[in-house]
């Protein structure tokens, strides 16, 4: 994923105000199809995916599962860099096919991403990703980088901290918060943050953890956090949607969901966070998928290979999402 | 009796540049002992040293990492054997495999992209092991991959065609098929998702159970292990500063820094406000004087940033590094 930081469309977009949803995204599907001719074969990233995200109610919504669960994927698609195969993802009351790559849309959704390591230049001077966002922007206050100033402090960082370094010469935590300063100087409503502690230190992940729940509530920033650790997501999220080979499983409020998992993936998942106590350690076995493409390719229920309650009907037929408890849940012990 | 005894081990990462000679204390006067058949751990933040303590104790240290002091005892079978005295790469490759293995951490760069999982595997058992027919290997691959649980039809995949986490099992089923006295593992389960992770800390602690052989796990991520070591050692900037049994690590940690890790993990189902451990570890270019933890501590006095204190037993099997624990000069 890379952001353009020059050749703005040069049409302005207005957002339709007084749209009540911030994102909306409306049964959104990705294929994407490998190979040619005979051997060619279609993955659904992404399926169905419906979700959506309040105008005037900042909130951190999670967005969880295994690798190759499709995550990314609905980053992607949110940020503009995906074009959906059906359904779409509405912005402001506007489709983001229309107005991504406008400075407006840019300015209002700001990417954060994995690796700090390697999201900057090892060659560049940290501090000039900063003073570049904020003139590619046009930023008021560019000159004495003001805007700068400000977003390094709601991060807990100063000016004087990180100018004229080298990433090589900053931990992981500092890294990662310069990352998230910098999505921050264009003011943004929305961040999409995928996997952002995941290659940080754990003595260190809360310090970003806590970081965003500030961003919430004194920025009014609402984040769309993507990770698999579900310690954190429990922490600060919330909202929480489940993912698996495409599909949301299971989605509702964090402490519900969490607290009291309805979905067997939900439950396995859950299962599968390590506690740091040794007297509560793992005791019976689970099944991992061998390959990812044989689960993608299942008929019915994706999970239902790995499922303890397995039934009959869930190789045959896919679930329908159903809404219990305050939740929606897709699986057939609840249809 | 310890199967690996490290005494006073001092490496330092030494570069010239334009005469300007930098030393990074990646090691300093670090002692252990593991004992066989035990899981050891190694807890500590990124940058505190733990990959380069590893990295010497199996033969791998390369310049500019130098070893400047100590020793590093393997027992096998009643021979004897100090690592830092084998004098070239073909000595120390006589022990790789059959003594001593170890585990990456979970990458696409380990196995080669355009073999088949097979031709690895064959690479690897030829150069320690004379192979003289194919039925041979073939009885032993199958028998190592049933006894882990693994399917035989991935060795005839390539490694692109597998998940993260498969992958990552059969670099663990690769690394252990000459059955090993030793396993290193470093951050083995890094970058993989909750449930991969899970899958790869229940084999390695198949590997112990079935080989009874020695693990020595590196990570820092203390949930782990929780759920896998015996005995950890914390490391902080180059030394150990607690080593003690799982059990008294996670429920009666005595460092000021333990409890600090301990602190920051959050936990499903607790709401309270979490702390993360505050300030960054230090650069070990230039190390704080005295304790090297005390810019951090909470309960750092006079004394501490002056003396630095010594790894002391304070019960039985318990040692740690502070003045406010009985801690001496």
């Amino acid at each position: 994923m890379r952001v353009r930081s020059k050749n703005f469309r040069s049409n302005t977009v207005e957002f339709g105000h007084g749209h009540s949803k911030l994102l909306d995204i409306n049964d959104l599907s990705k294929v994407f199809i490998r190979g040619q001719g005979f051997s060619k074969t279609r993955l659904v990233a992404v399926n169905k995916v419906s979700l959506s995200l309040e105008r005037d109610k900042p909130e951190i919504f999670t967005l969880a599962g295994e690798s190759g669960s499709g995550k990314s994927t609905v980053a992607k698609l949110i940020l503009g860099f995906e074009e959906p195969t059906s359904g779409n993802v509405v912005y402001k009351g506007e489709k983001i096919s229309n107005i991504k790559g406008s400075m407006e849309f840019m300015k209002d959704v700001q990417p954060v991403f994995q690796n700090p390591f390697e999201t900057f230049n090892p060659l560049k001077k940290i501090d000039s990703y900063l003073y570049e966002t904020e003139k590619n922007y046009r930023m008021p206050g560019a000159d004495e980088h003001r805007r700068v100033k400000e977003s390094l402090e709601l991060v807990g960082l100063s000016l004087a901290e990180i100018k004229d370094k080298y990433p090589s010469e900053m931990s992981g935590g500092q890294l990662q918060r310069t990352s998230i300063a910098r999505a921050l100087i264009t003011k943004p409503s929305l961040l999409i943050a995928d996997e952002p502690v995941s290659m940080i230190d754990a003595s260190l992940r809360m310090s970003i953890v806590n970081l965003f729940k500030s961003l919430k509530e004194k920025e009014n920033v609402s984040i769309i956090y993507i990770t698999h650790d579900l310690a954190t997501a429990y922490y600060v999220s919330d909202r929480i949607a489940i993912m698996l080979r495409g599909y949301i499983v299971e989605i509702g409020p964090t402490k519900s969901v969490l607290g009291n998992p309805l979905h067997p993936y939900t439950k396995m998942l859950i299962d599968s966070v390590p506690s740091p106590d040794p007297t509560k350690k793992w005791k019976e076995d689970i099944v991992l998928s061998d390959m990812e493409s044989s689960e993608f390719a299942r008929k019915g229920c994706k999970f239902a290979g790995r499922c303890p309650e397995v039934k009959d009907i869930c190789t045959r037929c896919e679930p329908e999402s159903v809404k219990i408890d305050g939740r929606n849940v897709r699986c057939h012990l609840y249809q | 009796m310890p199967v690996l005894d490290v005494r006073d081990l001092k490496a330092y990462y030494i570069t010239d540049r334009y005469g300007r000679i930098s030393r990074v204390r990646a090691v300093d006067e670090v002692s252990f002992q593991v004992h066989k058949n035990e899981i050891y751990g190694i807890a500590g933040e990124s940058g505190c040293g733990k990959s380069s303590l590893l990295k010497v104790v199996s033969g791998l240290s390369k310049p500019p990492l130098r070893i400047l002091d100590g020793e590093v005892i393997y027992k096998f079978d009643d021979n004897e054997l100090n690592m830092l005295s084998l004098k070239d790469d073909k000595q120390r490759r006589q022990l790789r495999g059959t003594h001593i293995s170890s585990i990456p951490q979970a990458s696409m760069n380990v196995l080669n992209p355009v073999k088949r999982i097979e031709k690895s595997f064959q690479d690897f058992v030829s150069v320690h092991f004379e192979i003289n027919n194919k039925a041979q290997f073939n009885e032993m691959v199958r028998e190592h991959l049933s006894a882990l649980g693994l399917d035989w039809d991935i060795m005839h995949a390539y490694p692109h065609q597998l998940s993260g986490g498969m992958r990552q099992r059969v670099i663990i089923a690769l690394a252990t098929i000459l059955k090993p006295d030793i396993i290193f593992a470093d951050e083995p389960t890094t970058a993989l998702d909750v449930v991969v992770q899970r899958g790869v800390v229940q084999l390695i602690k198949k590997i112990n159970e079935e080989q009874h052989n020695t693990i020595i796990m590196v990570t820092h991520d203390m949930a782990i292990h929780a759920n896998l070591c015996d005995r950890l050692a914390i490391m902080y900037a180059g030394k150990i500063v607690e080593e003690a049994d799982a059990h008294t690590i996670f429920h009666d940690a005595k460092h000021p820094y333990t409890t600090m890790l301990l602190k920051s993990l959050p936990k499903i189902g607790d709401e309270s406000e979490r702390e993360s451990a505050p300030g960054a570890p230090p650069s070990l270019v230039d190390v704080p004087p005295g304790c090297r933890f005390h810019p951090r501590c909470p309960k750092a006095t006079e004394l501490c940033c002056k003396e630095e204190p010594q790894l002391i037993e304070i019960e039985k099997g318990h040692r740690v590094a502070c003045f406010h624990e009985g801690g001496s000069r």
